[in-house]
């Protein structure tokens, strides 16, 4: 079983990587858990039709805590779970975080047979509590999402600086595009600047948000769309990666002339 | 520097603060342990403790409703005048908008919120909070304000100057054995020797630490010698129930017949009040010395000198400070609160033993 995270920029496309790929992956017969540490709980929401799933810390308000009933099925039998968490400007979603992962224990994970657990956290990390996935015991490695835009990357390096500092194993670079030029190359050139790799990288494409509309992923929506081929290889390529270790950021000038230089 | 010797909590300063200010009850937003033997000794003197109860869900969800909630509990409960609302770390830290909790209860008119938690510094700072509050919400003006907050700036000094705040850790001690002590006294009495006995309290432990002075004077009325009396018992300056414990200590001297030869200060006057206690004795004639209360207030002179403090961790800074012995009152909180007479004192037991007085 392996188990990684998601980081990376609020927005860069962290959500829709996680369910496109959860989803690719199952279709290829792996047993998937995906599950998103987001409060606002949205990291599942297109694996249920665009449902939103009961999250472990609503559950736990009402002493629900038996993993089993923590845990749904959702498309193509990903199994889905939302942390939760409290409503915008109230109580602490950190917190919220260590103790959902607390009551989701390791254990039940591989007496299920998952091949794969998901952790898709939410934006940059604020606090401890957003970094809980990243600690021992959970995430073996770190997959960080960026597209080529300075500010993306400049994101992507604070996390490989917290990454660093925890001495947490960084699996690669998975590129979500915004259309800029040479972008692949510019991601592709941070990600050996840092010590790690590109996996792949996702065009911008419509498809990914007329899906979500509908509350469904790529596969779901266009079953025969390429963009399922390039998941499925990141797919594949994070469940055999072995190259993970801990990245070395980098500095705020050397990301500038990265990706000032290759226009 | 860091120092690793654990020290009062700003959280329980502000919750002796609010019974300093008699406000009826104060509400702790926070862990339901949180500051629970300081809760224990308030409400025997007279003030309501409660606590939220603040559990691992409302560290994640926020607790302004439960607040509200206990709010409107604790009004029906004990119609209270004032109530007091105390911050803890863990609400603080999670960001609880308690005074829009206290405006969303209705009682805004009673309520007011002490913004205070486990680490803003110095246990002062929580008493500080707690007197600017106040002085908010309208229980005491900007002038009784200033000087208290000048008050306990200096007392923070002390601590750090000369306390257990003074160096990266301070073992606790009992110091001298109080029988020692007690003879020392006494005999120097019987050699018909002068003795200065300078009281300077703070607030409440005034009721315990005046014992001394007492059991010194009614030994030397049996067997010689004399005593030169000092305290901070002025009635002068401080909130009402501050000056009602000088008065009560007061009246305790006049009904054994002991005259109190200066009054150094009031009872929050601690920091200061020693300062003019020794400027005053500077060209007295005595033998010795006998510091009760807060010692490591006072300046150091040439004398013999005793210490007696109600701090285990004071006993190595003050001996550091050149006093012959220092002992300690070891059970001085939980004596004094809610009585209005003196209380008898370890050391003033020692001492009418010594001096053979029933
Ligand atoms: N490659 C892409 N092409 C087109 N649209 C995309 C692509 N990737 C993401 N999007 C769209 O961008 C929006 C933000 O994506 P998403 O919610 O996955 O980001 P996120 O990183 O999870 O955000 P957050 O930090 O808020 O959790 C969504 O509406 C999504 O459909
Ligand atoms: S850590 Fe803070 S909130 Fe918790 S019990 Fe201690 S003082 Fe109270
Ligand atoms: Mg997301």
């Amino acid at each position: 079983m392996k188990q990684i995270a998601i980081y990376g920029k609020g927005g860069i496309g962290k959500s829709s990587i996680s369910s496109n790929l959860s989803v690719n992956l199952a279709s290829e017969g792996f047993e998937v858990l995906l599950i998103g540490c987001d409060p606002k709980s949205d990291s599942t929401i297109n694996l249920f039709g665009g449902r939103r799933i009961d999250t472990v810390l609503d559950l736990y308000k009402k002493d629900i805590t038996d993993p089993d009933k923590l845990i749904f099925e959702g498309y193509n039998g990903v199994k889905g779970v939302e942390v939760g968490g409290p409503a915008a400007g109230v109580g602490c979603a950190g917190r919220g975080i260590l103790v959902a992962l607390k009551t989701l224990h390791k254990d039940y994970y591989l007496e299920k047979g998952f091949d794969i657990i998901i952790y898709d956290v939410p934006g940059d990390v604020v606090c401890g509590g957003f970094a809980g996935p990243a600690r021992e015991g959970y995430a073996d490695e770190i997959y960080i999402v960026t597209s080529g835009e300075y500010l993306s990357v400049y994101a992507a390096n604070n996390i490989a600086k917290g990454l660093f500092n925890l001495k947490v194993k960084m699996g690669g670079i998975i590129g979500n595009m915004r259309g800029i030029p040479n972008e692949e190359e510019k991601i592709k050139s941070y990600s050996e600047e840092i010590g790690s790799q590109l996996i792949n990288a996702v065009e911008r494409n419509p498809k990914i948000y007329e899906s979500e509309i509908e509350g469904k992923t790529v596969l779901e929506k266009y079953p025969d769309d390429p963009l399922n081929l390039k998941f499925k290889d990141i797919g594949n390529k994070i469940i055999k990666n072995k190259e993970a270790k801990v990245p070395n950021p980098t500095t705020d000038e050397k990301i500038r002339s990265i990706i000032g230089g290759l226009y | 520097m860091n120092i690793l010797t654990p020290r009062p909590n700003p959280i329980v300063a502000a919750l002796y603060t609010l019974r300093d200010l008699d406000v009826d009850v104060a509400v702790l937003h926070g862990p339901s342990g949180c500051g629970f033997r300081a809760a224990r000794l308030l409400e025997e003197d007279g003030m309501k403790v409660v606590t939220t109860s603040m559990s691992e869900e409302d560290l994640i969800f926020g607790a302004s409703d439960k607040l509200i909630e206990v709010l409107h509990e604790v009004d029906e409960l004990f119609s209270p005048k004032t109530i007091g609302v105390v911050g803890s770390c863990v609400s603080m830290i999670i960001g609880e908008n308690v005074k829009k909790a206290i405006i969303d209860s209705g009682l805004k008119d009673k309520a007011f919120f002490v913004e205070i938690h486990g680490c803003m510094g110095a246990n002062t700072r929580g008493a500080i909070e707690t007197l600017k509050a106040a002085m908010e919400f309208g229980l005491i003006d900007e002038n009784e304000f200033k000087r208290q907050e000048k008050m306990l700036l200096l007392a923070t000094e002390v601590e750090s100057n000369n306390g257990m705040a003074k160096s990266k850790y301070t073992r606790p001690s009992r110091g001298t054995e109080l029988k020692i002590v007690a003879d020392h006294i006494v005999n120097l009495l019987k050699e018909n020797k002068k003795i200065a006995v300078i009281l300077n309290a703070k607030k409440e432990t005034a009721y315990l630490f005046a014992d001394i002075p007492l059991a010194i004077n009614l030994a030397s009325k049996k067997l010689g010698g004399s005593v030169i009396n000092v305290g901070n018992l002025s009635t002068d300056v401080g909130l009402l129930r501050i000056k009602r414990y000088a008065e009560d200590i007061k009246n305790n001297f006049q009904s054994n017949c002991i005259s109190i030869d200066y009054l150094s200060g009031g009872m929050d006057e601690y920091p200061i009040a020693g300062k003019n206690a020794i400027e005053y004795l500077k060209d007295k004639d005595f033998d010795l010395l006998v510091a009760v209360g807060i010692p490591q207030a006072l300046p150091i002179i040439n004398k013999e000198s005793i210490a007696v403090t109600n701090g285990p961790r004071e006993v190595h800074p003050l001996e550091d400070r050149g006093y012959k012995y220092v002992t300690v009152e070891i059970a001085s909180h939980s004596t004094v609160m809610g009585t209005r007479e003196i209380v008898l004192s370890e050391l003033g037991e020692a001492i009418r033993n010594a001096a053979g007085i029933q």
